[in-house]
């Protein structure tokens, strides 16, 4: 007891500093330079770590490689790219220079390119390292390049032995860390040599880059296999080539920290006032809204309403269009008398015409993303889900309903609110939503149908689900004026199973038909 | 690009290189020729970038190039390193402005396939890590980009 005593005293007299636990290192990050893949790194590469940037021929391996190097090298803490039998460096420059991340001015100021062939033919795996020793001996490199890596492991495989080929592996890491360089080695492998290959056991990060062909489409994608020392997102996270080289688009499409909403939201109008009586005063502030209904039923006039509608209370808004450009669509809310291009010209509106038909669903939702986030927009509208899925490649249609679900997820949580059209088929004995599972991607569903009657056909609607709170359940009729949807009737009384869309007439007051018939 | 003869602005190009290395010392005999020299050093920094292999493979392009405009001695090869070998032979020549005629078109012959393949400004930053005070004549486009690099 005396002992134990003794023991707490001591502990507690030691200052505060000795008993605390000593702070862990800090891993600095570095831009990779390329669009969304810091995002995806956990923030970025981690300093003096040992990369494997792997992959099938025209990945884009070399590229990524290219782009980390501009990013980060300056005149004192230069970048080295060595080339080992793999593509000339002539025609690797010739083709790099095309994207708009090279900076002819670095080169051979804080970008060096050195072949290192010759001392791989002369002297095997010493004659490169000693090389690529000289060299980061004299430069003190803060990035150091080896493509291709497999070109140098393939001859040696052929003529030396494993062990080799492992003291190879071991005094390069330990050379390129000991220098504080964060190093790259870049080859083309398949997924079964990762087993057998001791540069990966080392590697503190595995880039893996894959190309796939989906019918006509090709589908290019990236995973973090491996990133010691932090969080990276998993999955396969899709990738395209452009004029600016790389470009990643993560998976969680950088909404992983999704707001939650506040417990009173506004509720805001629809632009058309009977209409937000039926879903019990307007639609929540921040609630994903599906309008589903045959062709012509005006899904588009609806959503137009509602984006001007926010216009005229200030709050800015974005349209994703997928089976209109921009100019048609512009110019037919005019006719209903809505102006969408004051608000064009002065930020407030936004339209994203997205039809090409090879996109991936990430980065069309990165697109939207960066939109709603530029113009800080309220009200986002996306016009129409088939048109959507009809503008991704065939490889990412798969993807589309779990991407969607994100991307709704995270910008509702974030406030914006969402009006979503879909294309349903109407037959005449039942009554669809649309082919897509779509009660967990909305609040609240609005259906419109047509409905034969007494030899026209007609059109109701009726609110379906509203999640945040009651609505109305009556089955409204509405036509499509100068003004836009228009709500004229109230709850029919007169006819039964309208939702079948060959009601049966069941009351007895002569009634006039909304719009006139011909005569 | 199929082109034969090599661009006026390379040649001029060249013949500020020769010149420059001229300056350097004169031309004794046995001491390499100004066209050799300049071949020499650039090898350096092109071999370093591309390899042996690599700047070999250009240097007998730009001499097959160069033997289609002047004639050029069949004992100068381009050894397998990049180097010029049997230069010696360049001094047997009668004509010196025949030999300084020949080593300009190869000079030239060789920046132009560097400006087919990488394009003028990354071939120009090449030769200004050999030659970063070379000086050339005023007017000349390739002149004016130096100028607008160094600033």
């Amino acid at each position: 007891m005396k002992t134990l005593n003794k023991i707490n005293v001591a502990k507690s007299a030691l200052p505060r500093k000795i008993v605390s636990r000593p702070a862990k290192v800090a891993i600095r990050q570095l831009p990779t330079g390329v669009r969304g893949l810091d995002e995806i790194m956990g923030g970025g590469l981690p300093e003096f770590s040992f990369n494997i940037i792997a992959g099938a021929p025209g990945c884009g391996k070399t590229t990524l490689a290219h782009q980390i190097m501009f990013a980060n090298a300056t005149p004192r803490k230069p970048a080295l790219f060595f080339t080992v039998l793999g593509e000339p460096a002539l025609k690797m420059l010739r083709h790099q220079q095309q994207y708009s991340f090279f900076d002819p001015t670095q080169l051979n100021r804080s970008i060096r390119f050195i072949n290192l062939s010759s001392a791989l033919l002369k002297n095997g795996l010493r004659g490169v390292v000693e090389e690529i020793t000289r060299e980061v001996e004299a430069s003190s490199p803060a990035i150091v390049v080896v493509d291709s890596y497999r070109n140098v492991t393939r001859k040696t495989i052929a003529e030396e032995n494993e062990l080799d080929l492992q003291a190879f592996v071991q005094r390069l890491v330990l050379l390129l860390t000991s220098w504080q360089a964060t190093t790259f080695m870049v080859g083309e492998y398949a997924e079964a040599e990762m087993r057998d290959n001791p540069v990966f056991t080392v590697a503190d990060g595995i880039f893996w880059l894959s190309q796939n062909v989906e019918r006509n489409s090709v589908v290019r994608k990236l995973q973090i296999i491996k990133s010691r020392g932090q969080g990276s997102v998993p999955g396969l996270h899709t990738i395209r080539i452009t004029a600016d080289g790389l470009q990643a688009y993560s998976r969680t499409l950088g909404l992983l920290q999704e707001k939650v909403r506040p417990a009173k939201r506004r509720r805001l109008s629809s632009g058309i006032p009977e209409l937000d009586k039926m879903l019990g005063g307007g639609i929540l502030e921040g609630d994903s809204l599906l309008v589903a209904g045959p062709s012509g039923t005006g899904k588009s006039a609806l959503a137009t309403q509602f984006l001007a509608e926010g216009l005229r209370h200030g709050e800015a808004g974005v349209a994703a269009i997928f089976e209109e450009r921009p100019e048609g669509y512009t110019a037919r809310a005019g006719t209903l008398g809505m102006d969408l291009r004051t608000p064009q010209k002065n930020k407030m509106l936004e339209m994203l015409y997205l039809r090409p038909l090879d996109l991936s669903v990430d980065e069309t939702m990165q697109e939207i993303l960066d939109a709603v986030k530029r113009l800080k927009a309220k009200r986002l509208v996306i016009d129409s889900l088939v048109g959507f899925e009809m503008a991704l490649a065939p490889g990412f249609r798969e993807d589309f309903q779990e991407s969607l679900y994100r991307m709704i997820a995270a910008l509702t949580g974030a406030g914006v609110t969402i009006f979503t059209t879909v294309e349903t088929a109407d037959t005449f004995n039942e009554m669809s939503f649309s082919h897509y599972t779509i009660s967990f991607l909305t609040d609240d569903i609005l259906r419109l149908r047509y409905v034969e009657i007494e030899g026209q056909l007609r059109k109701v609607i009726t609110v379906v689900k509203m999640r945040g709170g009651n609505h109305s359940k009556d089955i409204r009729e509405y036509i499509i004026g100068d003004k836009g949807v228009a709500i004229i009737g109230p709850r029919q009384e007169q006819y039964a199973r309208l939702t079948t869309g060959l009601p049966d007439r069941i009351g007895q007051i002569k009634e006039l038909a909304p719009e006139p018939k011909a005569k | 690009m199929n082109r034969q003869g090599a661009t006026p602005a390379m040649r001029l190009f060249a013949e500020c290189l020769m010149a420059y290395e001229t300056k350097a010392g004169p031309v004794l005999a046995g001491k390499k020729p100004p066209a050799v020299l300049v071949c020499d050093k650039l090898r350096l920094p092109l071999a370093t970038l591309m390899g042996n292999a690599g700047y070999r493979a250009l240097m007998a392009r730009a001499l097959t190039l160069a033997k289609t405009e002047t004639p050029w001695p069949s004992e100068v090869v381009i050894k397998p390193d990049g180097s010029l070998g049997g230069w010696e032979t360049l001094e047997a020549q009668d004509d010196p402005q025949e030999m300084a005629e020949a080593g300009v078109v190869l000079i030239a012959q060789l920046l132009d396939l560097l400006t087919s393949f990488i394009g003028e400004d990354l071939m120009l930053r090449q030769v200004y890590e050999v030659w970063p005070t070379v000086q050339l004549p005023q007017g000349d486009s390739i002149a004016q980009r130096k100028n607008e690099n160094t600033k």
